[in-house]
This record gives C-alpha cells, structure tokens and sequence, in this order.
C-alpha cells in the first residue's frame, strides 16, 4: 500500500495561555481502511497576474480522497493569490502561507481556480489522489 | 511567539519524492504583523447528516475584516477515540462543497470571512463524529 501521511503543528500566544496543536494523517482512498492514495502531482510554477488558471489542468475523479498542498512561495508579503473553487471565493495566500485541504473535485465546475495578485507569484502546489481523468491529445 | 504552523508531508507513491516540509507564520494582510484574533479552540459534536455552521460569520463576537489573511484549521477527531478513516464531513464555504475529512483527516485554508462565506460541516451518516477547529483572522 502507498502511504502518504501529512502532519501539523499549530502554535499560538494570541489566548491566554499557549496553544499547541498537533495532527497527523495518513491519507486513504475515499471509503477505505486499507488503501491509501497511489496517485500524486507536484509543480512549481509561476502565476502571472491578470488571468484566473486552473491550477490542476486534468480532473481529478470526482467525490473521491484527493488531498491537495499549496504554498504561496513569494518572498514578497504584499503578493497573494486568491483561490476560487465553483464560482466561489475560499480565501488568499499571502506571500509564505500554504494550505492543505481535502479536495473532492465533486463536478467539472469544481476545479481549484487561481489568480495572482501583486506581481508573478511563485507557487509549489501537490494533489495527492486516486484516478485522474487525463486530457486527451 | 505569534502563531505558526508547519507542515510535514512524507509520501512513496512517487520514487525520488523528498517529501514537503515547510513553515508559516500567520501575519495579517500585506505586511508582517501578526495575526492578531482567534476564535479560540473550539468542538463541535455532530450526529446527524444534515449541513450545520461551524462558523456562522456574521454571528462573530469579534467581527472579522473581510477578504484579507483569515485562516481556518479543522481536524475530525472521530468520537470517544474511534476514529472511522472510512466516512467523513464535507467541509463547505457558502454551500460549496470543499472537500470530505475522513475520520483523523485535518485541514487548513484562507477564508473571505465574508458574512455569507459561513463554513458549514455536513456528517455523511448519522453516526456521531466530532470536529476540532480554530479561526485566526484579523479584527475588522
């Protein structure tokens, strides 16, 4: 079985005492103990600004485990990419931050849309999932 | 001390693939201050498979800023220590679905914090689950 396991530590003073938060995962097929995620994508690519991309070009199949890395690596804190799924409006990455999320594709509308902000952002993204449906030539 | 999180990533589906292993400091908007509000950790028990606010955005008692650095970590922990990696929560944004935490699967993404973009959490059974989760955003 392939496995693939993502870990976090989340620390804050911003309450009165210190939080610390750690999780880890192994990431599985959808419905499954036994299986994890066989399947992966990793980039690097420059976004430059004017445009909305679809960050992953072939469509994950849909409803499943797909987990989804993506880290805004512009060393400018004023740049930022704004996220979009489906029309909808996530949130921005701000030079440095990175998100991690389950992605479930659930429909050819619910790709992962980004647009740069600022100037050309850097981006390092990675799908962990199981099946894709390839574009054909 | 300011609030981080750091991500490590290990996988061998792809050979050569070193893994992912990187930091963030939660800063607000355009500039590195730091993220100055939080929700504070929170549960939430669900046990039934109908669509529920996690976080009801106009209903915060600190009103958040709207389309700027806010970020949302979520884990589903299961119940009473069991924890089903086959059945999950759809996690949504303004009833768009983001994506299914398996039992033990966590997240964290960028929020609007607009007032419709409440985040809601929909069990795919009836079968009691509970979820962890903390908002860090910038007051308005």
């Amino acid at each position: 079985m392939a496995t693939t396991t993502a870990a976090v530590t989340l620390t804050s003073d911003l309450l009165s005492d210190n939080m610390s938060v750690t999780a880890s995962t192994t990431c599985m097929k959808a419905g499954t103990t036994a299986d994890g995620l066989d399947q992966m994508e990793y980039g690097y690519v420059d976004i430059v600004t004017g445009d909305e991309f679809d960050l992953i070009g072939a469509t994950p199949t849909a409803s499943k485990a797909s987990k989804l890395y993506l880290k805004n690596h512009s060393t400018d804190e004023t740049y930022f990419i704004s996220i979009v799924q489906n029309a909808q409006a996530i949130g921005k990455l701000y030079g440095g931050d990175w998100m991690f999320i389950p992605a479930d594709f659930h429909d050819a509308a619910g790709d992962i849309m980004i647009t740069a902000n600022g100037g050309t952002n850097k981006i390092c993204y990675a799908l962990f999932h199981e099946g894709i449906t390839l574009v054909a030539s | 001390m300011a609030t981080t999180a750091i991500i490590s990533i290990a996988s061998d589906i792809a050979p050569g693939f070193g893994g992912i292993s990187e930091s963030m400091t939660l800063t607000q908007a355009g500039n590195i201050l730091d993220i100055d509000s939080t929700t504070g950790f929170q549960i939430r028990k669900l046990s039934a498979a109908s669509a529920v606010d996690l976080i009801t955005m106009a209903n915060e008692l600190v009103e958040p800023k709207d389309s700027v650095a806010a970020k949302i970590f979520i884990r589903n922990i299961g119940y009473k220590g069991v924890t089903d990696k086959s059945v999950g929560v759809t996690i949504g944004v303004n009833a768009e679905p983001i994506g299914l935490l398996y039992g033990g699967d966590w997240m964290m993404m960028p929020l609007t914090c607009i007032d419709a973009d409440d985040i809601t959490a929909t069990p795919a059974t009836d079968d009691t689950v509970v979820l962890e989760y903390v908002m860090f955003y910038e007051e308005a």
